[in-house]
């Protein structure tokens, strides 16, 4: 038997396109694809329903946060900002709408607390959402009791009981969405999960009191919000900046090529973190006594960029999830942790 | 014990009730709880029939996902999904200069076919990412998702390393490889290992499994085929960052991502603990900050 059978190639060699196992380059990776099929599958979330709850779950749970912490002052200037916040952090339990929403079998939503599950952000998260749904609407219970009913005014010692629990579990529901997002096999999610998690934490507390200032009437509490989203920006841009660095060091950075790529560069970093971050120190250098338009734009930019960030990196690690060159990249031996 | 009407087609059927433990016969191996089960491929001799995927569809009542060509060699099925828990993928290998040399060594080495299914990993992602515990662990070792719990959250979808499980949108449930766990239960061999006409796909006990195919690997470096190398057991490509073994594992020629899978997957709930310490550290720090401005009594 011959060593090597010559076959016949009715075609001409130069006219025969290589149908092959592709080669693909994508930034340091040269390697081969599968007919550049993807290799993972993207999660089958609803990017505008997920990425809206994770910014209205954000924006509850900072709310709640920085409330609980005006309430402990218990000066007079600082009651309006607290009830505010307790009525603002019902947006927590009402987004939890959006999530039973994007499942795909909504009717047995409650599946979710059958068990609890440490492997699972989602299982953390549907027990961090539960607590602070019950603790948040006990506050703007008793809030609402005490402003509302004569003789229920002692009520507003109640929610400030109830108060702490929903700021702690107000913190976890700010940032659990990080990993919820990072706790997968999505490149792009998973290729930073300590810096994503500072961006959302981050991105949270900025929303919320950006939200808070925009209603508040005194101006000296007005500016110490604003100083507080100010930090918060600052945090939110140096972990952008980290999770840049590692998305090239981990060489998943071409996953921001696309459309939604250049969302997360300009819409989220340009408008939602460094512009609020200049016309808020603009604010205060121009009105130092009393924040103004210049306040309630940036705050609004704020918030709009908080939206923007949770969609585009949604929708962006869906699509690095879909192209090979970047999943395959990232399963190389020298990522491994 | 109630038999299949059709078996009355055959009235001559030396067979008037179920085989017990008829895997004994099939595969050699009597399927008992407590034990780990799982596949090992053997992609040498694939020979591409695909009568693995069809018996899967048989067996499991599933629909086609796709009646035109792709266009991809024989690959016309393109994917595991849903509806598609085997998935035989063709590579016609190129020459050095990308083009197909018309001069090859025998036996067909210019083909690669490999019958790709659930990995059945040891530790498995889908399972710890499950929220309402439709997806667990059975008996045999392998990994199943319950579709009287699955509320179609899809957490698992991105959860899974090697891109398997799927969400029917027609159900709004979750559906991947049984392992055939009807089957296992009654004794049978699963439907694709049963199935394959050269023991491409083997089913057996992993240990079993594990020996059988490092005697494969062997024997082909013997017969010069020094490529040869098992994915998904433990320690090697496959088996990476945490998911332990793949209860279904693979004797491989080329690199992974010729056959679509990755060299070092990772365990995704490793990145839990970092990301939800950093996420908290960073809100408490702004959290601080409050309260030195806003927590003031004058």
């Amino acid at each position: 038997m011959p060593d090597r059978v010559t076959l016949h190639d009715p075609y001409d060699k130069a006219a025969t396109p290589a149908v092959t196992h592709d080669t693909l380059s994508v930034g340091d990776w040269q390697g081969p694809t599968y007919y550049r099929r993807p290799q993972l599958k993207a999660a089958p979330f609803g990017n505008w329903v997920v990425g809206g709850y994770i910014f209205c779950a954000g924006l509850a749970g900072a709310s709640a946060l920085i409330s609980t912490i005006a309430g402990f002052g218990r000066s007079p200037q600082e009651a309006g900002l607290t009830r505010r916040g307790r009525y603002l952090a019902l947006l927590g339990p009402l987004s939890a709408a959006l999530l039973i929403y994007d499942l795909h079998t909504p009717k047995r939503f409650y599946n979710m607390l059958r068990i609890a599950k440490r492997t699972s952000p989602m299982s953390i998260g549907t027990w961090i959402l539960m607590s602070f749904s019950s603790f948040a609407c006990l506050s703007a219970a008793a809030q609402f009791l005490s402003d509302h009913v004569p003789g229920l005014r002692w009520m507003r010692r109640a929610a400030r009981v109830t108060d702490v629990p929903a700021a702690v579990a107000g913190a976890g529901l700010s940032t659990y969405t990080a990993s919820l997002l990072s706790a997968t096999s999505t490149p792009l999610w998973a290729a930073a999960p300590r810096s994503l998690a500072v961006r959302f934490g981050a991105s949270s507390v900025a929303a919320g009191a950006a939200s808070l200032s925009m209603g508040e009437p005194s101006g000296a509490t007005r500016s110490k919000l604003d100083a507080v989203t100010v930090a918060a920006l600052a945090a939110e841009l140096a972990a952008t900046l980290a999770s840049h660095e590692s998305y090239r060091r981990k060489g998943v950075a071409e996953a921001l090529d696309g459309g939604w790529g250049q969302v997360e560069k300009l819409g989220v970093t340009a408008l939602g973190t460094v512009l609020p971050l200049g016309l808020q120190i603009a604010s205060s250098v121009v009105a130092r006594r009393k924040p103004g338009i210049l306040s309630d734009v940036a705050s609004v930019a704020v918030l709009a960029g908080s939206l923007l960030l949770r969609v585009s990196i949604l929708a962006a690690g869906d699509s690095s999830a879909e192209r090979p060159g970047i999943s395959f990249r990232f399963s190389q031996p020298d990522n491994l942790p | 014990m109630d038999m299949h009407p059709r078996i009355h087609d055959e009235p001559r059927s030396e067979f008037d009730r179920v085989i017990p433990n008829e895997s004994e016969l099939t595969a050699g191996v009597r399927i008992e709880p407590g034990k780990s089960y799982g596949f090992f491929t053997d992609t040498t001799v694939c020979i591409g029939c695909k009568a693995c995927e069809v018996a899967c569809k048989e067996w499991n009542n599933l629909p086609a996902d796709n009646l035109g060509l792709t266009g991809q060699s024989y690959d016309n099925t393109g994917s595991l999904s849903a509806n598609t828990w085997r998935h035989v993928a063709f590579v016609e290998k190129a020459g050095p200069d990308g083009v197909r040399g018309n001069t090859q060594p025998s036996f067909q080495s210019g083909w690669l076919m490999m019958s790709d299914v659930c990995k059945h990993c040891h530790n498995a992602p889908c399972l710890e990412a499950c929220p309402t515990g439709a997806l667990f662990k059975t008996e045999f070792g392998t990994v199943v998702v319950q579709q009287d719990i699955c509320n179609g959250c899809g957490y698992c979808v991105p959860a899974c390393p090697f891109g398997v499980v799927d969400i029917n949108t027609l159900d709004g449930k979750a559906h991947k490889c049984t392992l055939c766990y009807d089957r296992l239960k009654g004794g049978l061999e699963p439907a694709c290992a049963k199935s394959c006409p050269t023991d491409s796909i083997q089913f057996g006990e992993l240990n079993d499994l594990h020996a059988r195919a490092d005697r494969r690997v062997e024997q082909l470096h013997g017969l010069g085929v020094d490529s040869a190398y098992l994915y998904g057991v433990p320690g090697g490509p496959g088996a990476t960052g945490g998911l332990g073994h793949l209860n279904a594992f693979f004797l491989l020629t080329e690199r992974p991502e010729v056959y679509n899978l990755p060299v070092a997957p990772t365990n995704p709930s490793s990145r839990i603990v970092p990301s939800l310490l950093s996420g908290l550290a960073a809100v408490a720090g702004l959290a601080l900050l409050a309260v030195g401005l806003l927590a003031n009594r004058e």
